[in-house]
């Protein structure tokens, strides 16, 4: 597969999507066609990084922006996980913007493997790699199928970047990306929190309510999480247990006791009942 | 405020009040944000964010079949960013068609330092 210059931001996405088709059970969702009539921009020559990390994620990737260092780097080659940089092979001041799947990097040599241009596992060495990658101030994304978790992720990061899937409508994936989380992180109320809701959105109820009483034993007081599992709880014929559990919901914030009130009113009223899909 | 943008506003004050069943529900979204929803004044400057985004991509050639749907799998903030800095913002892709001979030969140089790296055929001393 050969990078066609304009479009080596497509030509990125089509090598790592192959790459996790081969390896996962991932499928792409989008052809080829489809991934550079969504990248390229003729008035610019190129791919914007936006719409790189869009159409990776359209194309049913979830996308982890990297921590800007080659630490953060080496970490991803080594659990084989290929990641696109933006590098500059110009200078500042005439800049020749570029995007290529890093695929590994050999210590002995001190050289990172790139499929710089028409040819895989090129070796460049490391110096000249960190000097065209710092002009981008070293931006770099990995690509997973959701299911699989970045080396180097912070649990706050990639909740982020799970809930964007959410957010574009592919709760599924979603769904499939904060379960895996919660493997390496356990006890992260946040992730327990956007699975519960993605659960609940998903009319997954009892599974909804499973997880916002695991996060409430253990963070009691939580209110957002008292307030949602009330609001199922009403909605599911359980109007005095959602009351109890709403009393326990105390907060400072302005927003957050509007969206209290509100709960008590509809419980006071009576519920809409919601369909159960399970 | 021309026409356009009042009943565009207008049309938007109405989808928002459709959500507000949700009302009652806290969502994801504000474990990132301090606001637990978005003040509808927001809503409407990311809204406009988007039509803004699909001009600038007409405006710069993008096929129109596809501009519907690359806006459509932003989201909000995403389409602010471009909206904002598309002047700015660096294009990965650009090929060296119309560089100058000076800047070939120089890039030719720096390429064999490892300064840079254009050419497929150059290997850095380094």
């Amino acid at each position: 597969m050969s990078p066609r210059s304009d479009l080596c931001g497509s030509t990125s996405i089509e090598m790592i999507s192959s790459y996790w088709q081969s390896r996962t059970s991932y499928v792409p969702r989008l052809s080829r066609d489809e991934l550079d009539g969504r990248t390229l921009i003729p008035g610019k020559g190129g791919t914007l990084q936006v719409e790189l990390v869009v159409t990776a994620r359209a194309n049913g990737l979830l996308v982890y922006t990297l921590n800007p260092t080659l630490d953060a780097l080496i970490s991803e080659l080594e659990k084989q996980h290929p990641v696109i940089v933006l590098i500059n092979r110009g200078y500042s001041w005439y800049p020749l913007w570029h995007y290529a799947p890093v695929t590994g990097y050999d210590s002995k040599n001190q050289t990172i493997l790139m499929h710089f241009s028409d040819q895989p596992n090129e070796a460049l060495p490391i110096e000249t790699f960190a000097a065209l990658w710092k002009r981008s101030d070293n931006w770099g994304v990995v690509l997973l199928p959701p299911g699989h978790l970045p080396a180097s992720a912070s649990a706050k990061t990639f909740l982020r970047s799970a809930y964007e899937f959410e957010k574009m409508g592919m709760r599924d994936d979603a769904i499939i990306a904060y379960k895996s989380a919660l493997r390496r992180w356990p006890k992260d109320i946040d992730i327990l929190f956007a699975l519960a809701n993605a659960y609940y959105h998903a009319h997954r109820l009892s599974d909804a309510e499973q997880s916002y009483r695991k996060l409430l034993s253990s963070e009691p007081a939580h209110p957002l999480a008292l307030n949602n599992l009330a609001d199922l709880l009403c909605r599911t014929g359980r109007s005095k247990e959602a009351l109890r559990v709403l009393d326990k919901a105390v907060t400072d914030n302005i927003k957050m006791q509007s969206i209290i009130k509100a709960t008590r009113k509809e419980i006071a009223e009576g519920c809409t009942p919601l369909r159960k899909n399970q | 405020m021309n026409i356009s943008k009042f009943v565009l506003s207008f049309i938007l004050s109405i989808t928002l009040f459709a959500q507000t069943s949700w009302a009652q529900m806290a969502s994801t979204e504000a474990l990132f944000k301090q606001p637990v929803t978005v003040s509808a004044k927001e809503k409407v400057i990311q809204f406009s964010a988007r039509e803004d985004v699909s001009k600038i991509l007409e405006q710069m050639d993008v096929d129109p079949k596809m501009i519907e749907a690359r806006v459509a799998s932003m989201t909000d903030e995403e389409a602010l960013k471009i909206a904002s800095q598309i002047e700015t913002l660096p294009a990965g892709g650009s090929s060296l068609i119309g560089a100058a001979v000076f800047v070939f030969v120089l890039l030719l140089i720096t390429d064999i330092l490892g300064l840079t790296k254009v050419f497929g055929f150059t290997r850095s001393v380094r």
